[in-house]
């Protein structure tokens, strides 16, 4: 299945490079306005799962690279074949300034609460979630806190040592 | 000063230091034979223990509940992340000293502290007790004024009017921010 | 935020907004939820994390591979040997370190034992939510008898820091073979009694039949793993799809049900003890003889070649994950943990809860296992 596959992904779609990390784990790279298509005929072709949904700074390249990592449950219940442990990590780049992507909530509908952990702590603006409020964080922070170019000890010198102990 | 036997804790989990708290209050290190039984409500209590590193958010809904227990009232700093920030002395999302913000009578150090080490920190808090020493809740009265300007140097603007007189405070629309 | 709704009868019944937020006899950790509710019927929940947020991925961006380890067993506090396993795993996976086969043994007896310990904590907590007091002791009392054993192994009852790059730290005491074996037979004794007094209790089927109900479908579509998944009739285990450690040397089955409520998902946790503590007796008999440790390069001046990986393990609530970049440097460029109460306690627990009974909420919640620190890392 595996080799059908990438012979079919490379022939549909421009610009995919597959790269073999492991012996079952491939990496597939889309330019950003593909990944929907992309990501829709994985979940046909079998991969029915999003196991998570990370964001990694390059800030050296200036880019964000969004992960999406894609397995499949198991074709019938109780039978373990070599297929089930095979991954696919879909990658793709966005430039770190007015960083936005394409929400994937209407292909895998958990994809939710990741997105928007990814919009609070980086910065990413994903078009089409119906709630883009914060998750964990309460106070305002001029630079999201996971971005390379905020500095957390400096951060906590500023805000936390700077009030003062109660004197008796 | 008979109410040292019959602490009651309030039964608020904050941080790491929940995972010693079950052990503590069950069967095997059995805290009620010291007096300390957990209750639902601050209503109902009369020390609290701040169990592990507590984050911002977890800031508001501590000083919320503290106010609303009755005098006299006790605090415990378990573990070392409120004493000066710990193992996360560097995170952005932790503040790294409880006492700025509701005052602190002991502390029990350790990462996870052992339920012997709570026992023995219950017994010298009787001792205060006993000394007048553990005066938490005097001294938030007196020093109202500086913990609470540095309770809304963290926050902004707090959603609850100050719980003693202030001789500066405005008398505004008290709607909790959420 | 109140609004005044009519209903059919022409009854008037307000929609009130309420928190059944972090200070609550019923909540285990510091997790809250908003609910909102139509008399006694949740009409809407959200689910409001983040009050254990540490910001761990940029923290482990600061401290060297080895500084990590002391760090990221507090992510989970329930069971925080899992943590110290998979983070190990994506190390090795990235420099490419080999295990030696009687590590592989001593580290699954150790995680089987932490899992074992684990479930008796939830064990504690669904019972007492419950009001069956004298269970949620026994189990206390048991998962303290466990506790022993790792402070006799490690040194310390909560974090142990055993799991180190290349094996685990030191091979088994004399004699703790014998220990392990009887404290197991003590637990193990007691079964009869746990299963009288709470699983074959008329009262907890009463309570927990029907809630929190999940079909199969649903299950998958929302993402779920572990106990919430093999309730709904799939043996989906990482133990068995993508063996690690030494568990494809012995013969185990994985216990499912299928009706997926809570009902379940409690029996599931039940059977699966009764399982681990059967394959700590069947690895100890199997182990080899041999070192448990090969020596990583020097750990105060190790650069890991640039790359990334995608590991994962079973824990005790589901698959747990690590995605770990490096740039070749000393300290990590990226890690993200995949852990299994995200999904559970944010998508799961919202769908779930809507047309439920405010009385159900925290039973709901502890049968899927949610645990919070998990959430917010």
């Amino acid at each position: 299945m595996n080799e059908t596959l990438k012979k079919e992904l490379q022939s549909t779609f421009n610009g995919v490079e597959i790269v073999d990390i492991h012996e079952t784990r491939t990496a597939i790279i889309v330019p950003s306005v593909s990944v929907p298509v992309v990501l829709r005929k994985l979940k046909e072709s079998g991969l029915n799962r999003l196991s998570l949904l990370s964001c990694v700074d390059w800030i050296g390249d200036g880019k964000f690279e969004i992960v999406y990592i894609l397995t499949s449950y198991m074709q019938n219940d109780d039978e373990y074949t070599p297929n089930d442990e095979w991954h696919v990590f879909l990658k793709t780049k966005i430039p770190r300034d007015h960083a936005s992507l394409k929400s994937a909530i209407d292909i895998f509908e958990n994809a939710e609460p990741y997105e928007r952990e990814i919009h609070e702590l980086f910065g990413v603006h994903f078009d089409g979630h119906p709630r883009l409020t914060p998750l964990f964080l309460t106070q305002k922070y001029e630079v999201p806190p996971f971005r390379k170019d905020f500095d957390t000890r400096q951060y906590v010198k500023d805000t936390y040592d700077a009030i003062p102990m109660v004197e008796d | 000063m008979a109410h040292k036997y019959s602490l009651h804790a309030v039964y608020f989990c904050t941080g790491c230091g929940i995972i010693e708290i079950p052990p503590v209050i069950t069967a095997r290190w059995d805290a009620e034979r010291f007096g300390v039984i957990p209750v639902p409500t601050p209503r109902q209590g009369n020390l609290f223990m701040i169990t592990g590193y507590v984050s911002v958010k977890t800031l508001e809904a501590i000083i919320r509940s503290y106010e609303q227990m009755p005098d006299p009232k006790y605090t415990v700093g378990f573990g070392s992340c409120p004493i000066n920030g710990g193992m996360y002395w560097d995170s952005y999302n932790t503040i790294k000293h409880l006492d700025k913000y509701i005052p602190v009578d002991g502390w029990i150090a350790g990462c996870m502290p052992r339920p012997e080490a709570v026992f023995i920190g219950v017994t010298h808090l009787w001792t205060l007790i006993d000394k007048g020493k553990a005066d938490g809740y005097l001294r938030y009265k007196k020093n109202y004024a500086s913990y609470r300007k540095n309770q809304e140097a963290l926050f902004g603007e707090l959603g609850w009017p100050p719980l003693y007189e202030l001789p500066n405070w405005k008398k505004e629309e008290t709607i909790s921010k959420r | 935020m109140t609004q005044v709704k009519e209903t059919a009868k022409n009854e008037v019944q307000r929609e009130l907004e309420m928190y059944f937020g972090p200070q609550h006899l019923g909540m285990v950790g510091n997790f809250s939820i908003t609910l909102t509710v139509q008399g006694d019927r949740i009409v809407k929940a959200a689910a409001n994390p983040g009050y254990l947020h540490r910001g761990f991925e940029k923290l482990m961006e600061y401290r060297t591979w080895i500084q990590n380890f002391p760090l990221v067993c507090r992510v989970n506090v329930v069971e925080p040997d899992h943590m110290e396993m998979i983070y190990s795993m994506a190390v090795e996976k990235l420099a490419g370190i080999e295990v030696p086969e009687r590590g592989h043994y001593v580290r699954s007896i150790y995680l089987e034992l932490a899992r074992v310990g684990s479930h008796l904590f939830g064990l504690w907590a669904y019972a007492n939510m419950l009001g069956f007091d004298t269970v949620a002791q026994w189990a206390m009392y048991h998962r303290d008898l466990i506790l022993d054993l790792f402070e006799a192994l490690t040194g310390g009852r909560v974090y142990h820091i055993y799991i180190w790059p290349g094996g685990v730290r030191r091979d088994f005491p004399k004699g703790f073979k014998d220990k392990i074996v009887s404290t197991l037979h003590q637990i193990g004794g007691c079964v009869p009694d746990y299963d009288d007094t709470f699983f074959k209790n008329r009262l907890f089927y009463d309570r927990a039949h029907g809630i929190g109900k999940l079909t199969a479908e649903k299950a998958q579509r929302l993402g779920a793993t572990g106990q919430t998944l093999r309730a709904t009739g799939m043996k989906y285990d990482i133990r068995k799809v993508e063996p690690y450690a030494a568990y494809d040397t012995v013969e185990w089955e994985v216990p499912t049900r299928t009706d997926g409520d809570a009902y379940s998902r409690i029996w599931v946790v039940r059977d699966e003890m009764i399982e681990s503590v059967h394959m700590i007796f069947k690895l100890l008999e199997g182990m080899p003889e041999g070192p448990v440790f090969n020596r990583p390069p020097n750990p105060l001046r190790w650069n890991i070649p640039s790359g990334e990986a995608y590991v994962r393990c079973e824990s005790s609530r589901g698959e747990l994950g690590c995605y770990i970049v490096s740039d070749g440097g000393d300290k990590p460029y990226r890690v993200h943990f995949r852990t299994p109460s995200y999904p559970h306690g944010l998508t799961i627990l919202e769908d779930v809860l809507v047309d439920a009974s405010v009385a159900d909420v925290g039973n709901t919640m502890i049968s899927l296992y949610v645990v919070a620190p998990e959430i917010d890392r």
